[in-house]
Formats: structure tokens, C-alpha cells, sequence
């Protein structure tokens, strides 16, 4: 599961190095942020230990 | 800004990556120091933002290219500027060894705020409609390094955490062993 956004980026990158018309590129990097920031929420669960 | 001029400062931010994710890479294989799940999220951050420079790169600088960059930028600075608030505190430890003074994620945070400001400033200097720089075999293996650290990024952490979520400590690649467990039940 941790692996999908490096796929979904390889995918892109592979896209648009292969000249595929139209957004899909543009559409996986995004999927490749929105993977990323899902990921960081299953691991940012515990508080921060800062007493301010 | 013409294309002409930021289509080789693109190629070159291209590079910078790759050495990024290079030297992560050789801090895992040669130091022998396992990723913890917010080192491979900071490592996806700078994925997202290369594959936004591929982008330029290949089809011309682009807004909607640069604000990809931005997103992917602000994504990895989010989960390393966690990763750093999590060791602030004197007494709450660190996650590997410094490099240059600074740990890895404090590196990252830096790296992600300068992928910011670069896509800034690239944005406000940038003249719609610009005309791209011919394609050279410098900018092509640019983007073929960057699409082999992106894909062994992936094969990496799929050794690494197999295919669910990484545990908090990492000991060893869970998802190989799994893997050869799996091999070896079979025979």
C-alpha cells in the first residue's frame, strides 16, 4: 500500500515520456500527492509531544 | 521568464531530485538504514514533484504544472515538518544519524520549502504562452534517472512494508520475507 504513490509516479512519468495525449499525467501525479497525503494520515495518529 | 531558460533550470532541479532520492538510497542499502514510513512519504513528496518537472520538461513549463510541483512540495514539507516535530523536544530522540548537521527529514523540510519558492518565483517570472526549448538527450536522461528512482522507490518499500502500512520502527523487509516465506511454502 505504501508503495502507490511511487507507482502511480512512475506510471506519469512513463506517460508523459511516452506521449500520451490529454491530462492522465497530469491526473496520476495528482493521485500520487492525494496517495501520499491518505498515507501520512493512517501515520500521523499520535499527538505531537510539545507542551507551548 | 522564456521557456528557453526555464526549460534547463527544470532539467536540472530534475537532477537535484535524483541525487536526493539517491543519497536516501544509499543511506538504506550502504549504512544499512531502514526508511521509517514518514521517510518513504517525504521520498513519495519528492516523486510528486519531480513527476510535475517531468512535465515541463517533456510538454513545455506549464502553471498547471508548476502548481502540481507546488501541491506535491507542500504534501512532503507537511510529513517531514511532522517528522521534525515529533523529535523537537530535547529528549524525544532523532531518526538516524545527521547528515551535514541536519537530519534527513530536516533536509527534506528545507528541500520542499525550496521546490516552493523555485515554483514561485518560476510562476511570477513565467510568460504564458513561452515557446520550450528543443528537447536534448541531457534533458531525456534526466527524466529516464528520475522514472528508475521512482519505480525502485516503489519496489523498495514494497520489500520493505509488503502490501499494507510500514510498522512505526522498521527491523527488516517485511514484504521480501514475506515473499520468500511464501516461495518457500510452496515448494
Amino acid at each position: 500500500m505504501m508503495s502507490i504513490p511511487f507507482f502511480a509516479g512512475a506510471i506519469a512519468i512513463l506517460a508523459t515520456w511516452t506521449g500520451i495525449r490529454g491530462p492522465l499525467s497530469a491526473w496520476l501525479v495528482f493521485l500520487t500527492i492525494v496517495a501520499t497525503l491518505v498515507l501520512f494520515a493512517f501515520h500521523a495518529t499520535d499527538s505531537l509531544d510539545i507542551a507551548l | 521568464m522564456s521557456g528557453r531558460l526555464a526549460y534547463p533550470l527544470n532539467v536540472l532541479a530534475l537532477y537535484a531530485l535524483s541525487v536526493v532520492l539517491g543519497v536516501a538510497f544509499y543511506d538504506q542499502f550502504v549504512n544499512g538504514a531502514l526508511p521509517c514510513p514518514l521517510c518513504i512519504l517525504q521520498r513519495a513528496g519528492f516523486v510528486a514533484v519531480g513527476a510535475g518537472l517531468v512535465l515541463n520538461v517533456m510538454r513545455g513549463p506549464a502553471a498547471r504544472h508548476y502548481g502540481l510541483m507546488i501541491l506535491g512540495a507542500l504534501a512532503g514539507g507537511a510529513v517531514a515538518l511532522r517528522q521534525v516535530a515529533l523529535h523537537v523536544v530535547p529528549g524525544t530522540g532523532a531518526y538516524g544519524p545527521p547528515f551535514f548537521g541536519y537530519h534527513f527529514y530536516t533536509w527534506a523540510f528545507i528541500v520542499f520549502v525550496a521546490v516552493i519558492l523555485g515554483s514561485a518565483v518560476m510562476l511570477a517570472a513565467f510568460r504564458e504562452g513561452a515557446e520550450g526549448a528543443r528537447r536534448t538527450g541531457f534533458a531525456t536522461l534526466a527524466v529516464a534517472l528520475f522514472f528508475v528512482m521512482a519505480l525502485a522507490n516503489g519496489v523498495s518499500t514494497l520489500a520493505e512494508c509488503g502490501t499494507s502500512l510500514c510498522p512505526d520502527d522498521p527491523s527488516s523487509y517485511e514484504g521480501y520475507e514475506a515473499l520468500m516465506d511464501f516461495m518457500g511454502g510452496q515448494n
